[in-house]
């Protein structure tokens, strides 16, 4: 419904990554279904959706890891997988979580994927390799096996992965997974940073207040659909605002909502509701824009005091990311399929 | 999607590169310079106006005879005993160097293991690797005899033979130029003008240039496959290395003298035949002849002691006979695409390329 | 040139593995045992046991012979089928395989690499045999001239000269079952189905060449030659069967190559 359209505002040559129609079938199951991304350069991109909605499936096509059953993709201008050799040495991946040789250290482990890059010169490898484990806060453990290593030490080493090269686009799955919130937050921080150089982020996650706080823009897929993407704060905009009332009175007040056309709902969405002193919190949603016939907030402050409702606080709640999210995949934080 | 199509492509090309290759190589190569046409007389002639030439060659030999295959390896292998036979079973490939009638060399090359004959002058050498053992015998000084080779039928040596005994009873026709180890031969083709044999016709290829026989094919009736053949595969005709003919045997090799063959025979296995000999008698003559060989002479040809009945152990050379055997009435019939052998109850063996009915005629007329 | 750097980190990875020299020692493990028991029991008679057993105590070279004999039908074959089944399908297990694609390394070229690093064991496993086979003999028989199949003798360096020859005859032996592995390796994601794969190929291969029924397979067969080392033993040497060994290997490198390479270039990585 509010799905903004594809990239038909931004020029492809501002894109890093743009999808047309992507699809991906396995077996009977669509995993991908007609997804049309449009990530601008610069932006740091959450790309969200709960498990199971295709969001590493469709990393692995922009990665050219796996073929779209239709569709296309560009990242960075380019047509993947035609282009692949040019691509992908700009592009710095971590993809369904880490994965490296147990029998190996760390470092020996990005070495070996260093090498792997053809355009990754031999003479400067073991001070990049150096440069980005100190950059995951690895640098004590680079001799250390991988099999040695915990969940979050191994998560690191696979954003250090990503970070051996300077890189114009990079793409982490799910990069928070596994590790503390001080990791959560060392995550953060190095995004930022990392946006800050220029590169566009393309960040994945179920976990959408992890990314919240960082991304310019966001997409939600649900069931291998793109069901709304763009800035973040059109995102918010476009989800509904509330009132949150507070008052002794509350079924008076309920009645003067209702005569309004407000559905109030005492509790409400956020279970913020509490019996207190002060009386009770009534929360209802306000109609998206001035939609004709809305009372705008003011109106219905002055419509309650006119009733005698006591009103002991009112205030307009601009609609998190969150709600949005589980309105529009309808199913939380459940697993789909 | 095209590209996966394309990806695709080598691996269906390749196998069909492959077998067009090997199709291209199995075909009977025509050679690139046309020999002249030569009448059946003249080709005869080439082959008798060639004289034992210096060279060294591979053959390959096969034999189809319907006999049960030996063992290779393992126990029961061919050895001692039953050598002999084993040569008539399945391939063989053999290196032979010759240089003059007085140098020769044999090597039989066998998995994980060869049988050599050396001639060299008047020193006559057989080794075999598998046991590591060796027999000398000095030829006696003068006179033509038969050089070690003669233990694998060599081209030139079986045609000369075949061509003794069958010219007469033959159709004697010339067909299609062959290759032969890279060389353009004729191919001198005897077919039997008798019905009344097992053979269809006996193939010899000729080399266009010398008038060597390269490759000699037989095959029999109601046979597509070759029953026997023997080919060159490689051969070059230059003077071997004289090193090639030197033989002493290795250091912990069993060694064993052998007595001094008499003027016609050369190891002991002529001698063995010579002693035969003495009483064959042959009836008919040709492609129909029929040999008899005369009671108590089983016991001799093959080395193990006893009758078929009182084996030996099994892959013994009586074992291996009683195997090959059927009952016929008067005795047992050893039956083979190329020869048939009625050895009655008697002892006495009738062999020949014949039916069986033409071996209990020649029986009964005795 | 990456691709040789590439390489070279793929031999890194393949000999830090303790898996590695595990077979390697298992494959010298055979030379040892057989100069031992040879060394500990009276004189064996010719024709018992494998060929060229009688001949370990006159001379010390013939114990990487016949250690290499015994490893031909099985163990080599069980190496081989290791590490070439590994290729592909280990790093997909691992889930390595994603991030050497997204390096990129190149679908055709790791591919090759790949293969490259399976040779490289194919010539490293049959060597150790050879070399440690000739230095446990050494140490435990004298060493002197060498009687080959055709009853000549050699010297002692010739002989040496040999040995080696017939691991080199063994390496290029090996060339096609480590092709079939590539192949097999790029089906699955299970690196254990593939080695399991592969061995059984090599057995079932083996069992056909010795049925006389299927004769007519037999040339076809990779491991047909894979015994016709002994040519190399013979005087003069039977050059004929290492060209037609290494033909036949060939054939099975382009035919098993190419479906590795059809298979791989073309197979979503989803491990
Ligand atoms: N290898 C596969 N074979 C079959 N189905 C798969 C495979 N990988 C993923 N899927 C299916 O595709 C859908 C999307 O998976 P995925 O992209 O991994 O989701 P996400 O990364 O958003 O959690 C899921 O329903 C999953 O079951
Ligand atoms: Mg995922």
């Amino acid at each position: 419904m509010t799905a903004l359209p594809p990239s038909a505002e931004l020029p492809s040559a501002e894109l890093s990554i743009e999808t047309r129609g992507l699809s991906k079938r396995f077996g009977r199951q669509m995993a991908v279904d007609g997804v049309d991304l449009a990530v601008p350069r610069g932006s740091v991109f959450g790309f969200l959706g709960p498990n199971g909605s295709g969001k590493t499936t469709t990393i692995r096509i922009m990665l050219g890891l796996a073929a779209a059953s239709s569709g296309s993709v560009r990242v960075l201008g380019e047509e993947m997988p035609r282009q692949l050799r040019t691509v992908l040495p700009r592009v710095g991946a971590l993809v369904e979580g880490p994965a490296f040789y147990p029998f190996l250290s760390g470092a020996a482990n990005l070495l070996r994927f260093d090498a792997a890059d053809p355009e990754a010169p031999a003479g400067t490898r073991r001070a990049r390799v150096r440069t980005a484990l100190e950059r995951v806060g690895l640098a004590h453990a680079a001799d250390k096996k991988v099999r040695a290593y915990s969940l979050g030490m191994k998560q690191r080493l696979g954003i250090a992965n990503a970070l051996l090269a300077p890189r114009e686009l990079l793409v982490l799955d799910e990069p928070t997974n596994g590790l503390d919130p001080q990791g959560t937050r060392e995550v953060r921080h190095l995004v930022r940073s990392l946006a800050a150089d220029g590169a566009t982020v393309f960040v994945s996650s179920h976990l959408l207040a992890e990314v919240e706080q960082i991304c310019t823009h966001a997409a939600i897929m649900s069931a291998g659909r793109l069901v709304a993407q763009g800035p973040l704060a059109e995102l918010r905009q476009a989800g509904q605002s509330r009132v949150r009332l507070l008052t002794p009175d509350a079924g008076a007040a309920a009645r003067v909502m209702a005569g309004l056309g407000l559905t109030p709902d005492g509790g409400g969405i956020s279970n913020g509701g509490s019996a207190g002193t002060w009386g009770e919190v009534l929360y209802a949603p306000l109609p998206a824009g001035s939609a004709a016939g809305a009372p705008s907030p003011e109106e219905l402050v002055a419509a309650l005091v006119a009733a005698d409702v006591r009103v002991r606080g009112f205030a307009v709640e601009q609609g998190s990311l969150e709600d949005r999210f589980v309105e529009l995949t309808g199913e939380g934080f459940d697993v789909a399929q | 999607m095209t590209r996966t199509w394309l990806r695709w492509l080598p691996a269906a090309t390749v196998p069909a590169v492959i077998a067009a290759g090997v199709l291209a190589g199995s075909l009977p190569a025509s050679a690139g310079d046309p020999l002249p046409a030569k009448s059946p007389e003249q080709v005869l002639e080439l082959i008798a106006q060639h004289r034992d030439p210096s060279f060294s060659g591979t053959l390959e030999q096969t034999s189809n005879l319907g006999l049960p295959d030996l063992p290779k390896t393992g126990p029961g292998s061919a050895s001692g005993d039953t050598a002999w036979l084993e040569l008539l079973t399945g391939p063989h490939t053999a290196r032979v160097y010759r240089d003059g009638a007085d140098n020769a060399r044999v090597q039989v090359l066998d998995r994980l293991a060869e049988r050599d004959v050396i001639r060299h002058g008047d020193q006559l050498w057989f080794y075999n690797s598998k046991d590591n053992t060796a027999a000398h015998a000095v030829l006696p000084a003068g006179g033509h005899h038969p050089s070690g080779q003669d233990s694998v039928p060599t081209p030139d040596r079986l045609a000369a033979k075949l061509l003794a005994a069958l010219d007469r009873s033959s159709n004697v026709s010339v067909g299609t130029d062959v290759e032969v180890a890279g060389r353009a031969a004729y191919q001198l083709v005897l077919t039997p003008r008798s019905s009344a044999t097992l053979l269809a016709s006996i193939s010899i290829s000729v080399d266009g240039q010398s008038g060597m026989p390269l490759g000699v094919e037989v095959k029999a009736r109601g046979q597509s496959d070759p029953a026997f053949s023997v080919a060159f595969t490689k051969l070059s005709l230059r003077a071997p290395d004289a090193a090639i003919f030197q033989f002493s045997p290795p250091p912990g090799a069993t060694v064993k003298e052998l007595p001094v063959p008499d003027h016609k025979a050369t190891g002991a296995k002529e001698k063995r035949g010579a002693a035969a000999k003495a009483k064959v008698k042959v009836s008919g003559t040709g492609w129909e002849s029929v040999v008899e060989l005369p009671a108590g002479s089983l016991a001799k040809a093959a080395p193990a002691k006893g009758a078929p009945e009182q084996q030996g152990g099994p892959g013994s050379a009586a074992s291996l006979l009683a195997q090959a055997t059927v009952p016929v009435p008067g005795g047992r019939l050893l039956s083979t695409a190329l020869v048939n052998v009625l050895i009655l109850d008697d002892g006495r063996i009738f062999a020949g390329s014949v039916p069986l009915e033409r071996l209990q005629a020649a029986a009964a007329a005795r | 040139m990456p691709g040789l750097r590439l390489l070279g980190s793929e031999l890194g990875v393949l000999f830090r593995r303790r898996r590695t020299w595990a077979m390697l020692l298992a494959l010298a493990a055979i030379p040892v045992l057989i100069a031992v028991a040879v060394r500990l029991s009276s004189a064996v008679p010719p024709g018992r046991g494998p060929a060229f057993l009688d001949r370990i105590s006159q001379n010390g070279l013939f114990a990487g012979v016949t250690a290499m004999l015994v490893a031909v039908p099985l163990f080599l074959p069980l190496t081989i089928g290791v590490v070439a089944g590994d290729t592909v399908a280990g790093e997909a297990g691992l889930g390595t395989l994603r991030y050497l694609l997204a390096a990129p390394a190149g679908r055709g070229r790791l591919l090759v690499v790949k293969f490259a690093g399976a040779v490289v064991f194919a010539v490293a496993a049959p060597f150790t045999v050879a070399l440690v086979g000739a230095g446990i003999g050494a140490a435990l028989f004298p060493v002197g001239p060498v009687t080959l199949l055709s009853g000549d003798s050699i010297g002692a360096a010739e002989a040496l000269a040999r040995l080696l020859l017939i691991a080199a005859y063994l390496a290029v032996s090996l060339v096609g079952l480590s092709a079939i592995g590539l192949f097999m390796s790029t089906l699955t994601d299970v690196p254990v189905g593939a080695m399991a794969a592969t061995v059984v190929f090599a057995v079932v291969s083996q069992v056909a060449d010795a049925l006389p029924q299927l004769e007519w397979l037999h040339p076809w067969l990779f491991t047909h030659r894979w015994l016709d080392f002994a040519d190399l033993l013979r005087q003069p040497i039977v050059w004929d069967s290492f060209a037609a060994n290494a033909l036949l290997q060939g054939g099975y490198l382009a035919v098993f190559g190419a479906l590795a390479y059809a298979r791989f270039t073309t197979k979503d990585v989803l491990s």
